[in-house]
């Protein structure tokens, strides 16, 4: 009996294990074809000079082709929300309010010890879930994604929503493409995100040549903010 | 790579023209110099800044005026303090008027009056300054633990566009600063960014 349960286990986490690697970002994959004029994009503000780098990045997009806009925020963290929304109100010359700002938990506080951040990761993880996964899953009509593409760029809370859409990935739902764009901050070294999400990410953009040159995936196109 | 030479700043210091053919500064010339440390700590840097050294090489570059914005920082300006009601301390010391501030609330603006920045290393800061064509000191602070503040202050001194130094060294960073030898920093470019999406979404 004990070996049948062993048998069963060990098949089963082949299977996911197979799964998850099938649907790891293959580069030679053509990027998403598209053919309407307008695609939604959700950024993730990660507070202090994260939400400043990401904000300068959207700043140079065409607001009138990324729409809507979904800015991700960590609770409390109301300054970025501030931000985001000066930010809209400066570059949007129609009146209709087309972002949305969304507040997920913190996949873990300041200083906050390993033993507790596990609970506060899993709270965090479940309300992704619920904004990338489910919420589309249980709207009426078509599956659309939570949005067509997400851009990070750091810290911590990042790799949840980045996990909450491997979930979608993983069903066979659509998913935003990932975009992850490392700190003009970093130099020499990657930022942990950085590390974690280099091969999970469809596309990985460091600001800095040095940072490629022991191979790995990524690329460089010089200084972004 | 990216370094655009020559490139239109927009807004230089407004007494660039009082720069001598050397680069050295006009002893008759009132500037002003303001050093920040955003919302961290870093007492070795808001002290030295506070000392003889410092203030005599900057009073021999031609400042009169320093605003420090000292944040969370430990501050002891010496004897001859005034504080008013803004939590704003006056003192004159080696021939410069100081004014301390905890925090302003708009650094903005300081930047804007300021000819020399002297700040901690704090990437959003080094970005800000310098878009604004403002001279720039950088002292990364040391005793941070992940300290690739270092790597951004000393790359960026390598390319030019300021100049890094540590605490110690920062009296002969100021007297041996040459605006001439500063290297104009890029313009952001926002096609950069957006090119890049426009590949990844499948528009171009």
């Amino acid at each position: 009996m004990l070996s049948l349960i062993i048998a069963v286990l060990v098949v089963a986490i082949t299977i996911l294990l197979l799964r998850v690697y099938s649907i790891l970002p293959n580069d030679t994959r053509p990027s998403r074809p598209h053919s309407p004029k307008e695609c939604s994009i959700a950024i993730f503000l990660g507070s202090g000079g994260h939400t400043t780098e990401a904000l300068t990045l959207v700043s140079a997009l065409d607001f009138s082709r990324y729409t809507p806009r979904i800015y991700i925020v960590s609770e409390g963290d109301s300054l970025s929300a501030q931000k985001a929304a000066a930010l809209e109100a400066q570059k949007s010359s129609s009146n209709k309010r087309n972002y949305t700002i969304l507040t997920v938990s913190r996949a873990r506080r300041v200083h906050q010890s390993l033993i507790t951040t596990l609970p506060t990761a899993i709270i965090s993880f479940l309300t992704c879930v619920d904004h990338i996964t489910m919420e589309p899953l249980l709207s009426r009509g078509n599956f659309r994604p939570f949005a067509d593409v997400l851009i990070l760029n750091g810290p911590g809370t990042c790799l949840v929503l980045c996990a909450a859409v491997y979930v979608n990935r993983f069903f066979g739902l659509p998913s935003p493409r990932l975009v992850y764009i490392e700190s003009f901050a970093r130099v020499k070294s990657l930022s942990l995100s950085g590390r974690l999400l280099r091969p999970l990410v469809d596309r990985f953009v460091v600001q800095w040549p040095e940072l490629l040159k022991q191979g790995g995936r990524g690329e460089y196109r010089g200084w972004l903010v | 790579m990216h370094i655009l030479t020559g490139q239109h700043l927009g807004t230089r210091p407004p007494k660039v023209a009082g720069i001598t053919a050397l680069g050295k500064a006009d002893h008759s010339l009132c500037m002003l110099a303001f050093t920040t440390v955003g919302s961290t700590k870093f007492d070795a840097l808001v002290q030295a800044v506070l000392s003889k050294p410092v203030l005599t090489a900057l009073r021999l570059q031609g400042y009169t005026t320093l605003v420090v914005q000292s944040g969370n920082s430990v501050v002891d300006a010496g004897a001859s303090t005034t504080t008013n009601a803004e939590d704003m301390t006056k003192v004159q010391k080696d021939g410069v008027e100081i004014e301390i501030w905890k925090f302003k609330p708009s650094l903005e603006t300081e930047y804007d009056r300021a000819d020399l920045v002297i700040s901690h290393a704090g990437s959003g800061t080094i970005l800000e300054v310098l878009r604004l064509g403002k001279w720039l000191i950088v002292v990364p602070n040391p005793t941070l633990l992940d300290n690739h503040q270092e790597d951004l202050a000393s790359s960026l001194n390598t390319l030019g566009h300021l100049k890094a130094c540590t605490v110690d060294d920062l009296p002969q960073t100021i007297e041996d600063f040459d605006p001439s030898a500063i290297e104009p920093f890029p313009p952001f470019d926002g096609g950069k960014f957006s090119r890049l999406l426009e590949e990844e979404m499948g528009f171009l």
